[in-house]
């Protein structure tokens, strides 16, 4: 993608975009709702012609029949066709493909083997979802595209999800993903896109990201008299913000925070640790890049 | 193709599961056709025929009209709706594809639903005509099918109204063209406007063929400059609905 912008009446939805995804990567789009993932995705299909800037998919027109041979796609807020079973389903997308995996390995993969004979409209949210993955695999496809995959799914679902995922990319294949849940990016990805307001504001790999957007707060309200300028000069203090008696200090590690404030005896009392957030942390970064909060 | 074929399977399984379908589409021109014809009489005769034989082509005009403007269109637009067109845009099955492969399953059913009503009148009124007319009126009724898929896909385009509106103009256009009641025994006003109806210009052929006349040019004139005209507002339909967001 290349300098692309995305505008929906006088909204943009996504803003002077340029990302390359080089085959063989596990990319995730890590961003909360309405940062223009969807509309990224979108146009990386063909499904959306970008209003400005180019998209090319394997060096062609995302929207070729060519390219969508190679693809696999799970999209968000999309049924999966009522009156057919789930085996009639799959084998309607196996029809749609010149080298389809058999229907088996797509049961399997999808731990839906017991459940192919019921009507596709009738499955659960979770299991609706894993039709729809199952779906995107039937052409044995070189590169998956996922829309916040996970979504409705139960935390056992989503772990063994991620492992197929896993497995997937161990064969060298690439994975373009969207998600708003930090630890999906992580546990799947290689390389983390965090986008908010249509823009890029953090390109790296989810070590990275982490660090940045997993910060912890710890917060306490100082004694009169106790000093708390040390602080700063802490290895593990990120930053810290006082109000008053009150501080709060960011951190990538608030468990040696902690002890290190009680082991030295320091006089504080309503001892608090929130997790960084990643919502905040947007906001943070977002601030930063000097965009719209 | 093979991405058409699966398409094409997979409707007609579906279709086939459809109580709708066979309830309304092909359950009420068979029922009407029952109750008019023995209301009439069976020795009735109408513009040179046997009213079982005209009103077999209107009933048989009236099944493919609903199911092409009202099934069709109702598909259409809860399979729009339910993402499920956005979906199949990104598989090899292009929309040029999945466009065909509708206009097939529609020919398919139309297929049905003339053999069906043909089948009734035949078995069930004695109604005989030469193998060379069957053929001629299936063909017709078969191919003059086209433009009423064309009204179909300009309806799927309607979303949430598609349901209210393909009912209503299924049911305007079959008794304003002279479906239920012979263009001959209407009004002069009505008859005047019948003969702007595609539904009329569907039908008349295949009763001229009853009495062995050959089919108007003008009814198909007429049939292509509908099918264009439906054509083009269904694909200005779809310029307009992609520019609007759709998340």
């Amino acid at each position: 993608m290349k300098a692309v912008s995305k505008h929906f009446g006088h909204r943009e939805a996504v803003s002077n975009l340029t990302l390359d995804i080089p085959a063989g990567q596990a990319m995730a789009l890590l961003g909360p709702n309405g940062a223009g993932k969807t509309t990224s995705i979108a146009m990386m299909l063909g499904l959306t012609r970008p209003s400005r800037g180019h998209v090319r998919l394997f060096g062609a027109d995302p929207g070729s029949v060519q390219a969508h041979t190679r693809i696999g796609v799970m999209l968000q807020g999309v049924s999966v066709p009522d009156r057919l079973t789930v085996k009639e389903s799959l084998n309607l997308f196996r029809g749609f493909y010149p080298r389809p995996l058999p229907l088996a390995h797509l049961l399997d993969i999808s731990g839906l083997a017991g459940d192919a004979r019921k009507m596709a409209g009738q499955l659960s949210g979770g299991k609706t979802r894993r039709l729809q993955f199952a779906a995107a695999m039937a052409g044995d496809p070189q590169v998956l595209f996922l829309d916040e995959p996970t979504v409705g799914m139960d935390i056992g679902s989503k772990r063994q999800f991620w492992d197929t995922l896993r497995t997937f990319i161990a064969d060298g294949r690439t994975l373009v993903l969207t998600t708003h849940d930090l630890q999906e990016a992580d546990v799947v990805a290689d390389r983390v896109v965090v986008m908010n307001s249509g823009r890029v504001i953090a390109d790296a790999t989810p070590e990275r990201i982490k660090m940045e957007f997993g910060g912890r707060q710890v917060s306490f309200v100082a004694a009169e008299g106790q000093a708390i300028d040390g602080l700063r000069q802490w290895a593990e203090v990120q930053d810290v913000h006082t109000a008053g008696r009150h501080v709060a200090v960011l951190t990538k590690d608030s468990d040696q925070v902690v002890r290190r404030l009680i082991l030295e005896g320091w006089d504080i009392s309503d001892i608090m640790i929130a997790g960084g957030g990643l919502e905040e942390a947007f906001v943070r970064l977002t601030d930063q890049a000097g965009g719209p909060a | 193709m093979r991405a058409l074929w699966s398409q094409w399977k997979a409707d007609l399984l579906r279709t086939a599961r459809d109580r709708r379908f066979f309830v309304l589409t092909l359950g009420m021109p068979i029922a009407f056709y029952l109750i008019f014809i023995s209301e009439a009489g069976q020795d009735l005769k109408i513009s040179g025929t046997f009213w079982s034989a005209y009103f077999m082509v209107s009933m048989a005009t009236f099944g493919v009209v609903g199911s092409s403007v009202n099934t069709l269109g109702v598909r259409l637009a809860t399979e729009r709706k339910s993402g499920w067109v956005r979906w199949l845009r990104t598989t090899p099955l292009s929309s040029t594809g999945y466009a065909v492969a509708k206009i097939l399953t529609q020919l398919t059913l139309s297929l049905l639903i003339v053999a069906v009503v043909f089948a009734v009148a035949h078995f069930d009124q004695g109604v005989t005509l030469s193998i060379r007319k069957w053929v001629e009126i299936f063909g017709w009724l078969w191919i003059g099918s086209v433009p009423f898929s064309a009204l179909g896909v300009l309806i799927g385009l309607a979303g949430n109204a598609a349901q209210i509106l393909g009912t209503l103009v299924y049911l305007t256009l079959s008794f304003l063209g002279g479906l239920w009641t012979p263009v001959q025994m209407m009004p002069k006003t009505m008859q005047e406007i019948a003969r702007w109806m595609p539904t009329y210009r569907f039908a008349n052929p295949a009763w001229d063929i009853l009495e062995g006349k050959s089919v108007p040019l003008a009814d198909v004139a007429i049939l292509l400059a509908y099918t264009v005209l439906f054509i083009v507002a269904a694909a200005l339909g779809q310029k307009w609905i992609d520019a609007r967001p759709e998340m």
